[in-house]
């Protein structure tokens, strides 16, 4: 577990120099995500013990949102002020975003027969 | 003889100066929520982050607390979100496999909706004239929100307004999901899963998990690469709109 953990961080790590001083517009967690992509390719497997950590993490991914969502009461007047413009702006964006990308994948790639369906 | 306990008040000063009153209020927010997603036999309306944040919301405010004061302590955990960012590495090589003769497709899906999560969303926002930096905020809210907040310290907007419409996105997303996905007729998990991820990112691709293990897996690849093609594209874009 403790390999696990030095390695996601080694690749935290590495991101977020390379993004500070040589690719400054890409955030250092995203280079870390590629870097460690590409690691992974070239090992073939994902090893055990990052497979535990990186999974536990991601099982638990909301968790990690809580703190800056918090952040909600300090804008509580300008969203309140803006409530209907910004209920409107979320729902139908994610609405339009679900339909468009679904079709076009259905259209692009048609489901073969031995696929999975939802009832 | 037993020793004096101080006074009440001390104990609190005390305990709020330390991360962890922070520590214990989000982690126990969080598993109360997620309590109620598992009792409510995971309704995506009980969603366990919605949950904690209305709590941790009203603890600070009952207990007087500062939010800036309360994320001092609250960042160990929110450090964490580079760290699962780079993590997403894993879901993303392990659906490498299955996804290769799809990825043309998969990536021209990701990208039509990529443009309309920001297309609708800032256009909903100017015609019902919000204020801009409401507007701003919104760019990068359908990417994951670690990779969103990263987005929007580099385009000049506050990582945490786009942080709570990452989130709302999420949520609405695992919500509707399913309505949307059947009135568009589209019922291939793999697509339907692919959707959520590219639309409603982390929380999308949990409801995804919960509901088909390849809704989940093509979930976390939409979402993985939404969030890498968004971190490389949009502060170029932003850039070139002034």
């Amino acid at each position: 577990m403790i390999h696990g953990l030095l390695q996601l961080l080694l690749f935290q790590a590495l991101g977020e120099v390379i993004s500070a001083f040589i690719i400054p517009f890409i955030p250092g967690p995203v280079v870390g995500l590629v870097l460690l992509l590409a690691f992974l390719g070239w090992r073939g497997r994902v090893p055990p013990s990052m497979e535990l950590v990186g999974g536990g993490i991601l099982q638990h991914l909301g968790l990690l949102f809580v703190p800056a969502s918090v952040g909600v009461v300090m804008f509580w007047p300008l969203l309140k002020e803006n409530a209907l413009a910004v209920s409107a702006a979320l729902l139908l964006s994610v609405v339009a975003t679900i339909f468009v990308t679904a079709l076009v994948l259905k259209r692009l790639a048609p489901p073969a027969a031995q696929d999975e369906h939802a009832p | 003889m037993r020793p004096e306990l101080p006074p009440i008040h001390e104990i609190w000063v005390y305990l709020a100066g330390s991360p962890l009153f922070a520590l214990v209020l989000t982690l126990g927010a969080y598993a109360l929520g997620l309590a109620v997603y598992e009792r409510t036999q995971r309704n995506p309306l009980a969603n366990p982050v919605l949950i904690a944040v209305v709590l941790v919301a009203a603890g600070l405010v009952l207990a007087g607390m500062p939010y800036q004061r309360y994320f001092e302590g609250a960042q160990f955990v929110h450090f964490l979100l580079g760290t699962a960012t780079v993590s997403l590495a894993i879901p993303i090589y392990k659906g490498w496999a299955s996804v290769k003769g799809r990825l043309g497709a998969l990536t021209l899906a990701m990208a039509a909706g990529g443009v309309t999560s920001i297309v609708v969303a800032v256009g909903v926002l100017k015609a019902l004239g919000a204020d801009e930096a409401l507007v701003r905020g919104m760019w990068a809210k359908s990417v994951t929100a670690p990779i969103a907040m990263g987005i929007a310290e580099r385009v000049q907007a506050s990582p945490t307004l786009t942080a709570i419409f990452a989130v709302s996105t999420g949520v609405l997303g695992a919500v509707l999901g399913r309505f949307v996905l059947n009135a568009a007729g589209v019922t291939a998990w793999w697509q339907r899963g692919f959707a959520l991820g590219v639309a409603a990112h982390g929380i999308g691709t949990s409801r995804a998990f919960s509901v088909h293990p390849v809704a989940g897996a093509y979930a976390s690849l939409g979402m993985g690469l939404h969030g890498v093609v968004s971190a490389v594209l949009l502060p170029v874009v932003l850039m070139q709109l002034g």
